[in-house]
């Protein structure tokens, strides 16, 4: 367990064997390319980078800061488009063609200053009203992109050109994931970590003892906006390819909650423990069964809301981790 | 006999919920080293007017002071960097985390960069944390989850975050419901002592008539809302309009 105090000096391992831990592991997956390993099971771990670091990123906002985002995916798809504009020639004034890595900085910026914009009116908002106003958020930014069609090219979509190779991407979202649950990992420890999971278990209460609610929660919010937009925009590069129905879906929000939920909320690494063992679920169990995927993604969600509220790592005695009804039901608690 | 300023104040003061009117016009004022009682019965508006003084509520006419600068309208957090304080009525501690968590996330903040807050807490704010907590005798607890207190030991962990940041002025709100009779006698002295030795000044909300006369040098007791006697313990508990307010007509 990570702990805010510093007199009691825990033991080293105890205060960085997490990090440690994780460190060795990146180590390992660093060496996977080069042992001769073909470039379909390259594709498949980076998938799974993806899910663990968009995973952890919405375990930033919702499982640790309490505010449970169903409209999560729009920082995606707005760091997708991002992206495909930036790098294509948009028959536009400004038009300006940038390079990948020009573009991706972009691309979570765009993703994180949505998040400021979008989020000082809804994180106002409590439990499920919040979840709704974003699911809402998701859905309309769909439809904006859909009617931008000079900018975004509508419902045709973009075209991008083709340039990372298996390896690149391997190693790009390898780096990517490592970063993203490292700052996690390290936001947990630190007092802005307590302080968004005091937000989460009473928001009044830490308002009214000196916390700047307002300030944490849309911190939070743009810094999981800022690298799922940047996951966003790999996508975008990687697929080559963008329109709305492929970008803007909400399986992708949902898969972000059920993959926090199921390694449990709130924890560092609940997120990327779920995110890991629903990706094998998805291949392994019910890859072949594609009509009745998303049937089984469904009564894997009523399963995990009855049986593991608090997942694995919170039924494993995590303190931190929490269940979604209970960051729901908090509506009530606005005012007693 | 107060020539000073008070230290909080409230000035005709009006909060409703829809039609009633929770606290109607109410003229209030703490002064710098007071301990001044807030009585009243059941429903007659002293938690709400807790709730306008510290902000959580936005009163719809009136004044707020604190320290002579004019809060009406200033966020709630920032009342409390002022060095305002206050338990509540329903608890409210941070249930997953541990007693130790709970009241250095309660530490005085001022405003520091997230740089800053990107740290563990500070070596000083946990020997203050580890003192205060001894100091309300939960040291067993100091590890275990707020969630797995009693309702008694919250409560001494919300006073308990109250202290934390060294305020100016400490509002409790029924701070000795629920905890037994020798645990009020300490919490009693430590109030006293905190007055007597640090300055500290309390506004208390309490049932607990003899609580109140034995620490209160003033009390206000209010009544559907409004104001209906101020005076000395004693004088209050002589006020015919207080008893009947209390024992009803
Ligand atoms: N959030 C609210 N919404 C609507 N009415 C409220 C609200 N809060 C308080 N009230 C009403 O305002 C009145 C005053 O309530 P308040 O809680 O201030 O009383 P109190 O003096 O603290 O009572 P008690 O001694 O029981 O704690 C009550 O009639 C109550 O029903
Ligand atoms: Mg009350």
């Amino acid at each position: 367990m990570s702990t805010l105090t510093q007199a009691a000096r825990p033991s080293l391992l105890r205060r960085w064997g997490g990090l440690l831990l994780w460190l060795l592991l990146l180590a390992l997956l660093a060496i996977y390319p080069y042992t001769g390993v073909t470039g379909s099971a390259l594709f498949t771990a980076t998938q799974v980078f993806v899910l663990v670091t968009l995973a952890s990123n919405w375990n930033l906002i919702g499982g640790m800061t309490g505010y449970v985002d169903f409209g999560h995916a729009v920082f995606f798809g707005l760091g997708a488009y991002s992206m495909g504009i930036l790098v294509t020639r948009v028959p536009l004034a400004f038009s300006p063609e940038l390079s990948f890595w020009q573009a991706l900085p972009l691309a979570g910026l765009v993703a994180a200053l949505f998040a400021l914009i979008i989020g000082l009116p809804t994180l106002r908002l409590k439990g499920p009203y919040f979840s709704i106003a974003m699911l809402g958020t998701f859905v309309a930014m769909r439809e904006i992109i859909r009617i931008l069609r000079p900018i975004t090219g509508g419902g045709t979509g973009l075209d991008l050109p083709p340039v990372l190779n298996r390896v690149n991407e391997y190693y790009f979202m390898l780096g990517l994931m490592g970063l993203v649950v490292a700052l996690i990992w390290w936001i947990r420890r630190s007092e802005f970590g307590y302080t968004l999971i005091a937000i989460r278990e009473d928001e009044i209460g830490a308002e009214m003892r000196g916390i700047n609610t307002t300030m944490h929660k849309i911190i939070a919010f743009m810094i999981a906006a800022f690298f799922t937009g940047i996951v966003g925009a790999f996508w975008a590069w990687q697929n080559t390819y963008i329109d709305p129905d492929v970008v803007f879906i909400e399986q992708r929000t949902v898969e972000m909650v059920m993959m926090s939920m199921l390694g449990g909320l709130g924890t560092v690494w609940g997120p990327p423990l779920g995110a890991v063992v629903i990706y094998f679920l998805q291949d392994v169990v019910w890859g072949n069964l594609l009509n009745f995927h998303l049937m089984a993604l469904g009564i894997l969600l009523i399963l995990l809301v009855l049986f593991l509220p608090e997942g694995i790592l919170g039924s494993l005695g995590d303190p931190s981790s929490t269940s979604l009804g209970r960051l729901l039901r908090r509506a009530g608690r606005r005012q007693e | 006999m107060n020539s000073q300023q008070p230290l909080l104040e409230g000035r005709d003061v009006y909060k409703f919920f829809g039609g009633l009117a929770a606290v109607n016009g109410v003229d209030f004022a703490v002064y710098p080293g007071e301990i001044v009682g807030l009585i009243g019965p059941n429903g007659s508006g002293k938690t709400t007017l807790f709730d306008c003084l510290t902000r959580l509520q936005t009163i719809d006419k009136g004044q707020i002071f604190f320290k002579g600068q004019e809060i009406t309208r200033v966020r709630p957090y920032q009342v409390a960097r002022m060095g305002l304080a206050r338990t509540f009525q329903v608890i409210r501690v941070y249930r997953k985390m541990t007693v130790l968590e709970n009241m250095l996330i309660s530490r005085q903040w001022r405003g520091e960069g997230l740089l800053n807050m990107l740290r563990p807490s500070h070596p000083d704010t946990e020997r203050r944390a580890r003192h205060l907590i001894q100091f309300l005798q939960l040291e067993h607890l100091t590890d275990e989850l707020a969630g797995h207190l009693s309702g008694g030991q919250r409560r001494l962990l919300e006073i308990g975050m109250a202290l934390m940041p060294d305020p100016d002025i400490l509002l409790l709100d029924e701070a000795t419901s629920g905890i037994n009779p020798t645990l009020i006698e300490i919490i009693k002295d430590r109030i006293r002592t905190l007055n007597r030795e640090q300055g500290k000044t309390f506004l208390l909300i309490e049932h607990n008539i003899n609580f109140i006369a034995d620490l209160c040098s003033r009390v206000y007791v209010l009544n559907f809302g409004e104001k209906l006697a101020e005076g000395t313990p004693e004088e209050i508990m002589e006020n015919e309009a207080v008893i009947e307010a209390y024992f009803g007509a």
